[in-house]
């Protein structure tokens, strides 16, 4: 297999209806990958312009009313144009085939009929963002949202189309992980990223149907006045924060898991040891899948729900911690004794274990119920998800990218440059976010574009790093299409930091169209590095 | 022939007779006033035609049974829905206890208060000309 | 690594070993289906347990609104599509084409009938004006002391409105079986779009089961 000029999945079939109408899992997670970039992108430069004017006091470039719509498309971007469907879409597919010895998923019509459902939802988003934006907040809290005259219905829209590409790429990756693995690829054999994007799939195709429900009833709202989240008609508001955060909460794992997964990969690998606790990493997935479901109540304790329901969510929102903890743990143990190379994904994953720790704690002060009368609606919750969602996810996405940028492209980037990358993201990242922490327990509330000059200085400090944040991740980015530009190949049979699942083992980077060129026999799991010897091979 | 499993023709006629049965029983037990127990019977009746569909047309009683794992998990979390909501809406103001704080938003909508009186075809009834429907007006 | 085994039916995507393993993985999914199905409907049957708890005595007044006979008669016609549904995979196994096209053909017509009968129920309800939220204006003697009434009709057209809207579908689907079926695509070695649509179609006989006792039967 030292042939550069052989077949792959990049390079054959060619012509653009083949890409358009492919039905190669690798071609379909690729296409998600340019889009989901593509919003990332977006959502930042939205981020960047909020924190702009959010420098100095009062209205310095954006109105009130700008700014209502540029935290509303910043979120909404991010969540449902990127995080959500882009992560498991674009790595999922790439890899979860090939990781289960399958020549695709379940579904192939089905996967590239999800691409193109979310490609049909994210246009009701842009069209929404070049008509004038929408100013709910990304929300969309009743009544506001029934009655604002901004865009409401597009945006809803559009989400309740890319929930349905959300459902059909969990099913599809469901089907493919109980009845495609190759023989001998017992579940306690799969990798611990199968294992997460398994647990994703099942809370996607649970709680996305929820969401559905609850936009169309927004919607039936807002053009019939149906009367059941207006107190007005006899309704209730808090009902519809019941329906939105019973998607919205287990949407937060959809966006967690697949990173968890990803640190789960990239640790072991990168440490050249074997897992420690597997077993608890796979459960505590399920766990973490299951419990959060029972807590969506712990975002509305503000909103006047009954007292008991309050300290019932409150107490299951603790548990949730135990399982994720029980991760963290395992990680740090996993590192121990391990050989530990600093290359960009271990970098990104250490970035990570820092970071979200941080963030999955500050969710647990938030978790107090007395604690988050003071603390909703400001800043600091701003900082704890922004933690987890970007310290988290982003980082552990930005850490899966450079881990399987060989594999997938058969290229791979200056890895100097993308350690420098990273720890300016590192640094940026709690430059921007930490002062973050410290305006909320202040007291300076969420969604204003104007404030108390008592709060300028942590403001300030804040959009400085941001910058430094966003040309970090910017430089990293460009790094990883750079290496495309300049073709830096590596032999298709490399494998250049020793891992020891079926992608790395079998296939060739990039790999062949239908994967395997025999059917893989499995030999070993996952991480045996403690019973085989596995090379790290580079050759350019 | 299918090499699956085939369900004899006896038993799919069975099913669909015990089904239009307790439809009918469904029915008749609604006229019956048992109080609170009557909303509990009707969705006795109702789960066990669910059921009956489940296992029998639907296949369920032969399948994998990871088919029959994914159909109880919908409804469990279903079940987790309504309880955890239920635990909020039934328990508002003094814990439920007080009627008034419970329900602080029951109130008739406005717009009822500008529409006409009708007959049971829905067309307004003019008050003032009609004396016979006086009566009836004032519920 | 490639199935193309000269023997292998044409119907055997690449990616799979071999034809149960195909089927086994489509019913499987098809089960996922079902469950987002009821995550969907249980939101709106979430709205109508709430708002039952909050207008009890309304609820049970305001259902007396609706048609018990057409409720029990739709309820007929829905178990009976359920039967002749089930038959015609029953009569597919068999390898009968007749049969089984004669089956889905009965099981379209009878949902036809029961959207039938729903057009006369909602035509009904526009004609008096027992409507959906702010279009509500029906005040007759056996609601005027009804508070807030527009709640029970604005629950009820969603939720039969959503289950129609399924009815519609389904019918879409069966019509679509009664070509394949009728042009020889699907025999007793193939007929799993059959049983997959099947799974379907008594999923919203399922739903109808709950929907029937709840609005037509309360109290």
């Amino acid at each position: 297999m030292s042939d550069n000029t052989k077949q792959n999945y990049l390079n054959h079939p060619k012509g653009i209806m083949s890409w358009l109408l492919t039905l190669d899992h690798k071609r379909i997670g690729l296409m998600y990958l340019v889009s989901g970039i593509l919003f990332f992108f977006m959502g930042g430069l939205l981020a960047l312009v909020m924190r702009f004017e959010l420098a100095a006091p009062g209205n310095d470039i954006l109105s009130n009313d700008l700014y209502n719509n540029a935290y509303t498309l910043h979120g909404a971007i991010m969540i449902f144009l990127f995080i959500i469907p882009a992560i498991p879409g674009a790595l999922g597919n790439i890899l979860l085939p090939l990781m289960v010895g399958a020549k695709d998923v379940a579904f192939p019509r089905l996967n590239l009929a999800s691409f193109y459902i979310y490609s049909f939802g994210a246009l009701f988003a842009l069209y929404t963002i070049v008509n004038g934006g929408v100013d709910t907040g990304w929300t969309f809290y009743t009544p506001y949202s029934t009655q604002s005259s901004s865009n409401v219905v597009p945006m809803t829209l559009g989400i309740f189309i890319i929930g349905f590409s959300s459902i059909l790429t969990g099913l599809n990756f469901i089907a493919t992980v109980h009845k495609m693995r190759i023989p001998g690829l017992t579940w306690y054999k799969l990798p611990l990223f199968v294992w997460a994007l398994y647990g994703t799939s099942l809370v996607q195709i649970t709680a996305t149907p929820v969401l559905a429900i609850t936009m169309v009833l927004l919607m039936l709202e807002r053009f019939l006045g149906i009367g059941i989240f207006d107190p007005a008609l006899g309704g209730d508001p808090v009902l519809y924060q019941h329906f939105f955060w019973f998607y919205s909460h287990p949407a937060v794992y959809i966006m967690i898991l697949p990173a968890f997964g990803i640190i789960s990969e990239i640790i072991p690998v990168h440490s050249r040891k074997k897992i420690w606790g597997y077993k608890f990493i796979a459960y505590s997935t399920l766990s973490i899948a299951f419990i959060g479901f029972l807590v969506w109540g712990h975002h509305m304790f503000t909103s006047g729900q009954s007292v008991f329901s309050q300290i019932v969510f409150s107490f299951i929102t603790y548990f949730v911690g135990i399982p994720t903890g029980v991760k963290i743990f395992s990680w740090i143990l996993t590192m121990y004794k391990g050989q530990v190379s600093f290359t960009p994904p271990m970098l990104y994953a250490l970035s990570f274990l820092f970071l979200f720790t941080i963030g999955g704690l500050t969710g647990i002060f938030l978790g107090a119920v007395a604690l988050d009368i003071h603390l909703h609606d400001t800043y600091f919750v701003v900082a704890h998800f922004h933690y987890v969602m970007q310290g988290g996810t982003i980082v552990a996405f930005l850490g899966g990218l450079h881990h399987w940028w060989p594999k997938s492209f058969g290229v791979m980037y200056n890895q100097t440059i993308a350690n420098i990358a990273a720890l300016g993201v590192f640094i940026g990242f709690n430059g921007t976010f930490f002062p973050q922490f410290l305006l909320g327990l202040r007291g300076m509330p969420r969604r204003y574009a104007t404030y108390d000059e008592q709060f300028v200085e942590l403001h300030s400090y804040s959009t400085f790093w941001s910058g430094i944040l966003g040309i970090s991740i910017f430089i990293a980015v460009m790094n990883l299409f750079w290496s495309f530009i300049k073709k830096n190949k590596v032999d298709p049979g490399s494998n250049p930091w020793g891992g020891m699942s079926l992608e790395w083992t079998h296939t060739s980077s990039p790999p062949h169209p239908h994967n395997f060129e025999e059917e893989p026999v499995l030999q070993h799991g996952p991480y045996d590095y403690d019973k085989v010897i596995v090379e790290k091979t580079y050759k350019k | 022939m299918s090499e699956h499993h085939i369900t004899p023709l006896r038993t799919y006629l069975i099913i669909a007779a015990c089904l239009l049965f307790l439809s009918g029983v469904t029915v008749w037990v609604s006229y019956v006033d048992l109080g609170p127990l009557n909303i509990v019977v009707a969705m006795l009746v109702a789960t066990i035609k669910a059921s009956l569909v489940a296992f029998f047309f639907m296949h369920l009683l032969w399948d994998d049974k990871k088919n029959l794992v994914m159909f109880l998990m919908s409804l469990m979390f279903f079940g987790i829905f309504v309880t955890i909501t239920l635990l909020d809406t039934e328990f508002r103001g003094d814990l439920g206890l007080n009627p008034e704080t419970k329900n602080p938003i029951n109130k008739r909508a406005a717009f009822y208060d500008t529409l006409p009186l009708t007959d049971t075809h829905g067309h307004p009834v003019d008050e003032h000309s009609d004396h016979h429907d006086e009566d009836k007006d004032h519920h | 690594m490639s199935h193309h085994n000269p023997d292998s039916p044409s119907h055997l995507k690449h990616y799979f070993y071999d034809v149960n393993q195909q089927y086994e993985t489509s019913k499987f999914a098809m089960w996922a289906f079902i469950l987002t199905e009821v995550l969907t409907f249980a939101g709106l049957f979430v709205a109508y347990i709430v708002y039952r708890s909050w207008y009890p005595d309304m609820f049970i007044d305001a259902h007396k609104l609706l048609d018990v006979n057409k409720g029990l008669t739709n309820t007929i016609v829905l178990i009976t599509s359920s039967l002749t549904m089930a038959l015609a995979i029953w009569a597919i196994q068999k390898n009968n084409r007749k049969l089984s096209v004669l089956m889905l053909v009965a099981t379209f017509v009878f949902a036809l009938a029961f959207l039938g009968i729903k057009y006369l129920e909602y035509s009904h309800k526009f004609e008096v004006g027992q409507l959906p939220g702010e279009f509500y204006s029906y005040m007759g003697p056996d609601a005027v002391h009804l508070n807030n009434p527009h709640i029970f009709f604005s629950i009820y057209f969603i939720m039969t409105g959503l289950h129609g809207l399924h009815v519609a579908i389904g019918m879409g689907l069966i019509a679509w079986l009664i070509y394949s079926t009728h042009k020889g695509n699907l025999t007793s070695e193939y007929y799993t779009p059959m049983e997959m649509i099947g799974i379907f179609w008594h999923l919203v006989d399922l739903i109808w089961i709950y929907l029937f006792p709840l609005f037509y039967l309360i109290g």
